[in-house]
C-alpha cells in the first residue's frame, strides 16, 4: 500500500458562525489548507475532494455539498464525494481520502470536514444528533447522546469509584489547553473551586444529564477543518514546502446500534478494535504514542477511550488524571487542543480537526503553553454514534 | 401650574422598595461576580454599557438593549413606577444587567435580562437574582415574565416551569408589548431555587468596593472588533 | 402462501413493545434484526408472509442497570427534564426507555409497561415506561 502523508492543514474558528453558509466555512478551511501547503495558486494539483459532514441536509437544507465546495473554491473538474458517518464523519473522510490515494485513484486529495449547527436552536441540534440513535428502541423515547453519556458515566462511577471531582479535573485540564488555542469555541480557563468545590458550584455547573454536568459535555459548535493528503511516492510531493506528517495507521470499527445490546455497556469494542487496527497498520503499540486527541464529547469518554486504546488499565485513567500524566507537561498529554470540551464539536469537522491538531503538534507549531514537548507520534480517536462507529488515526513525524 | 408642580403630576406614586442585599457568585472562570442594586448615580455607566448593543442584531440583543435603555431612562426620570435595576460586575466591569418593577405589593413585572459577557451563564444567574429579589426580599407572591428571544423562552418558561396565564388574556397581559404572560409563583420558585439561585452574603467590603464605581465593558463578543477607545 | 390470519392486522390492539424470537435457534432479539446473528435465519418485518418469528411482549419485572435525568432535551419535549434508564428483563433481554419514578437507584427492581412516550401532532407514540 502507498504511504500517505499530510502536506497542508487548515482550520476555521469553532463557535457560532451561523451568519455564514456551510459551504463558505468549509471553503475557508480548505483555502487555509491549500495556502498552508503552498499550492493556493496550483489548486489543479488536487485531483479529489472528500467532504465529511453529517447534517447539511437536515440542518442547512443543502445536498451535494462536496460538488458545491469544489465550485465555491474554483477547483473544477476535481473529483468530489461526501462521507457521512455521524460525529465521526471527519475522520471517515480522511480514511476515504487515504483509500483513494492508496488505491491509486489520485495522488493529491483535499479532505474537508464541516458542520453548521448553530443556525438552529440547541433543542433542534440535540434532536438532529439524536437522529443517529435506533429509531424504534432509542430515539422515540427522547433519548439523546447526552442521555447515553449520563448513563455511561453513572455505570463507570459505580464500577470504578470515579468521582465528580476527578471528572471536573479533566474539564479544567481541557479548558486550560483550549484557552490557548486560537480556534477554540469556549476559550476560558475554569477553576476547580468554581465548577466543583466551591459553594456555588452546583448552580454554576448544573446537571445536564445526571451525573454529567455542564462542564462534563461539549458545546454545540460550527466550524470546519481541512487537510491536504499526498502520496509519498508522488512526483507532486515537490510542490509542498512543509515537512510532511505521515498517516502511519488508520482504522475503524463498528459496534451494536443499541447501547443496551452490548454485553458490557462499559466496554467500547469499536474504540478498542479501531485502535488495534491502526496500531497494527502502523506497527506501533500504545507505549509509542506521544500524545492523543480523544473524542471527549462527554468528559467521561476521554477517560474510557484512553483505557480502551491501551494507555491505561480499565478504571485507572482517573489515577492518571490525578497524577497529571495527561496534562500538557505530563508524560502522555491528552487533548492539547482543548478537546471537544473546550475547542468545540462541529460534528463533521471534529475528526479532521483532531488530525489537524496531530499535524500541528508534530510540526511543533502549537501555541505557547500547549505545545507537547518533542512529540514523535500522535493518535486521534473520533467517536461516532454512542460508540457504534469509531475511527482511530495514528500520525508520525517520519 | 408651575413647572415643578407639573413635574410632580408626571411622576407616578412610588412604593417603598426594600434593598436587594449584594451577593457574589464564583462563576466558572473563577471570577467573582458581584450582584448589587443600582442607584441613580450608576445610570450614566449603565446606559453607556447598553448603548453599543442596540446595534447588535444577532440573538435579539438589539431589542433587549433598546428597551432596557429606555426603561432605565424612565426610571432615572421618574416615569416608571417602582422600578429597580441590578447589575452583575466582575472587577467592577459590568457583565450583565437585569431590571423589573413592582405592579403592586404582590405582583412583580420582570423586564429584561441583558448578558454582556457570554459563556459564563451570567444571564441565568442574574435572572435568578431578579426572581430572588421579587419573591424573597420584596416578599411578592408572583412575577410576570415574557421572553423576547426563543432562548429566553425556553430558559425561563421551561426550566422554571412557569404558569401560562395566556387563558386570561387580554385581561391579564405583560407590560412588554401587551402580550399574554407567564408567571413564576413563589411555589414554583421554591421548587427550583436550589438549582437556580446561588450566591454568598454578605460580600466582604474589599470585594464589594470593586463594584462601587461601575466600569464600562471593554469588549463585546456580540460586536466583533469592538474595542472601547483608550483615552 | 396466503396467511389466513392476515385480517388480524386490522384489529385495534393494545400498544405493545415486542422482542422477537428466532424460529430456528430460539435466540430472543430486541430490537429485531433482519437476520439472526446466531444462526443466520432471515426475518420478514411485514409479518405477512412469514410470521414464524415469535413476538414476545416486553413487560413486567426488570432490573435497572443505569439511569439518567436529562435537562437538555431534544426538540419536541417541553418539560424541564425527563428520566431515562436501561433495564434487564428476567429473560436477560435489555431495553432502554423512560423512567417514571423520581428517585431511581441502580439495581432496583422495576415494572415495565407500555404507554405514550411522545405526541407528534395528534399521533401518540408508545414505548416502554419503567416504574
Amino acid at each position: 500500500m502507498r504511504t500517505v502523508q499530510i502536506v497542508g492543514i487548515g482550520h476555521t474558528m469553532f463557535g457560532n458562525l451561523s451568519e455564514y453558509d456551510l459551504v463558505d466555512i468549509m471553503s475557508f478551511a480548505s483555502l487555509n489548507a491549500l495556502e498552508d501547503a503552498g499550492i493556493l495558486d496550483k489548486r489543479d494539483l488536487v485531483e479529489q475532494v472528500i467532504v465529511g459532514n453529517m447534517g447539511a441536509g437536515m440542518l442547512s437544507h443543502q445536498s451535494g455539498i462536496a460538488s458545491s465546495l469544489v465550485s465555491r473554491i474554483k477547483m473544477e473538474p476535481a473529483m468530489a464525494e461526501l462521507v457521512e458517518n455521524g460525529p465521526a464523519s471527519g475522520a471517515s473522510a480522511v480514511k476515504m481520502g487515504y483509500a483513494v490515494i492508496a488505491g491509486g485513484l489520485a495522488d493529491v486529495v483535499l479532505v474537508t470536514g464541516g458542520e453548521l449547527m448553530r443556525d438552529v436552536t440547541g433543542w433542534e441540534a440535540t434532536d438532529f444528533v439524536a437522529s443517529l440513535l435506533h429509531p424504534e428502541a432509542e430515539y422515540r423515547y427522547g433519548l439523546s447522546l447526552p442521555a447515553f453519556g449520563g448513563m455511561f458515566t453513572r455505570m463507570y462511577m459505580e464500577r470504578y469509584g470515579l468521582t465528580e471531582k476527578e471528572l471536573a479535573m479533566v474539564a479544567v485540564k481541557d479548558h486550560e489547553n483550549g484557552n490557548k488555542n486560537p480556534f477554540a469555541h469556549v476559550k476560558l480557563s475554569c477553576t476547580m473551586e468554581a465548577i466543583n468545590e466551591g459553594p456555588h458550584a452546583s448552580v454554576v455547573n448544573p446537571f445536564i444529564a445526571e451525573p454529567l454536568r455542564l462542564y462534563g459535555m461539549c458545546p454545540v459548535s460550527d466550524g470546519a477543518a481541512s487537510l491536504i493528503l499526498c502520496a509519498a511516492d508522488s512526483s507532486k510531493m515537490k510542490y509542498f514546502k512543509k515537512e510532511p506528517v505521515t498517516i502511519a495507521g488508520i482504522g475503524s470499527a463498528t459496534d451494536t446500534h443499541c447501547v443496551h445490546n452490548r454485553k458490557d455497556p462499559l466496554i467500547l469494542d469499536a474504540v478498542r478494535i479501531s485502535a488495534e487496527r491502526s496500531y497494527k497498520m502502523a506497527g506501533l503499540k500504545p507505549d509509542d504514542i506521544s500524545f492523543a486527541e480523544l473524542h471527549d464529547a462527554f468528559i467521561i469518554l476521554e477517560l474510557a477511550i484512553s483505557e480502551e486504546v491501551g494507555f491505561f488499565k480499565r478504571g485507572k485513567a482517573r489515577e492518571a488524571v490525578v497524577k497529571g500524566i495527561t496534562n500538557i507537561n505530563g508524560s502522555l498529554p491528552i487533548n492539547p487542543s482543548g478537546g471537544l470540551k473546550s475547542k468545540g464539536h462541529p460534528l463533521g469537522a471534529t475528526g479532521v480537526s483532531q488530525i489537524f491538531e496531530l499535524v500541528k503538534q508534530l510540526r511543533g507549531e502549537a501555541e505557547k503553553g500547549r505545545q507537547v514537548k518533542n512529540p514523535k507520534t500522535g493518535m486521534a480517536v473520533n467517536f461516532g454514534g454512542f460508540g457504534n462507529n469509531v475511527v482511530t488515526t495514528i500520525c508520525t513525524k517520519e | 401650574m408651575g413647572k415643578e408642580e407639573l413635574e410632580k403630576k408626571l411622576r407616578p406614586p412610588l412604593l417603598e422598595l426594600k434593598d436587594y442585599p449584594a451577593k457574589y457568585i464564583t462563576v466558572a472562570s473563577g471570577d467573582k461576580m458581584v450582584v448589587r442594586q443600582c442607584t441613580h448615580k450608576d445610570v450614566s455607566v449603565l446606559l453607556g454599557a447598553i448603548i453599543p448593543l442596540i446595534g447588535a442584531t444577532k440573538d435579539f440583543y438589539d431589542i433587549v438593549a433598546a428597551r432596557m435603555y429606555a426603561e432605565i431612562l424612565g426610571w432615572y426620570r421618574y416615569r416608571v413606577a417602582n422600578e429597580y435595576v441590578l447589575a452583575g460586575t466582575i472587577d467592577g466591569e459590568i457583565v450583565g444587567i437585569v431590571n423589573g418593577r413592582l405592579v403592586d405589593k404582590d405582583i412583580g413585572m420582570s423586564y429584561h435580562t441583558l448578558a454582556v459577557r457570554r459563556g459564563l451563564r451570567i444571564g441565568a444567574h442574574l435572572f435568578a437574582a431578579k426572581m430572588e429579589y421579587h419573591l424573597e426580599y420584596l416578599k411578592q407572591s408572583e412575577v410576570w415574565i415574557v421572553a423576547e428571544s426563543p432562548i429566553g423562552f425556553r430558559r425561563w418558561m421551561i426550566e422554571y416551569s412557569l404558569e401560562n396565564r395566556g387563558d386570561k388574556f387580554p385581561k391579564v397581559y405583560h407590560e412588554l408589548g401587551g402580550v399574554p404572560t407567564y408567571a413564576l409563583t413563589k411555589k414554583l420558585y421554591d421548587k427550583v431555587k436550589d438549582q437556580k439561585v446561588t450566591g454568598t452574603r454578605p460580600v466582604d467590603s474589599k470585594l464589594l468596593s470593586t463594584a462601587d464605581t461601575l466600569k464600562l465593558p471593554e469588549e463585546y463578543v456580540q460586536i466583533p472588533g469592538f474595542r472601547r477607545s483608550k483615552k | 402462501m396466503f396467511d389466513p390470519d392476515i385480517y388480524k392486522l386490522y384489529e385495534e390492539k393494545e400498544e405493545q413493545v415486542f422482542a422477537f424470537r428466532c424460529p430456528s435457534c430460539k435466540k430472543v432479539h430486541y430490537p429485531a434484526p433482519m437476520i439472526c446473528d446466531k444462526c443466520n435465519t432471515r426475518r420478514d418485518p411485514s409479518n405477512v408472509y412469514f410470521s414464524e418469528w415469535e413476538k414476545i411482549p416486553l413487560q413486567g419485572e426488570c432490573t435497572l442497570l443505569s439511569w439518567t435525568k436529562v435537562y437538555a432535551l431534544p426538540e419536541g419535549y417541553e418539560v424541564p427534564y425527563l428520566l431515562f434508564g436501561i433495564v434487564e428483563f428476567q429473560n436477560k433481554i435489555r431495553a432502554s426507555g423512560r423512567l417514571s419514578i423520581e428517585r431511581p437507584e441502580t439495581g432496583m427492581k422495576l415494572n415495565a409497561r407500555v404507554d405514550v412516550v411522545k405526541k407528534r401532532g395528534d399521533k401518540e407514540i408508545h414505548g416502554l415506561i419503567f416504574s
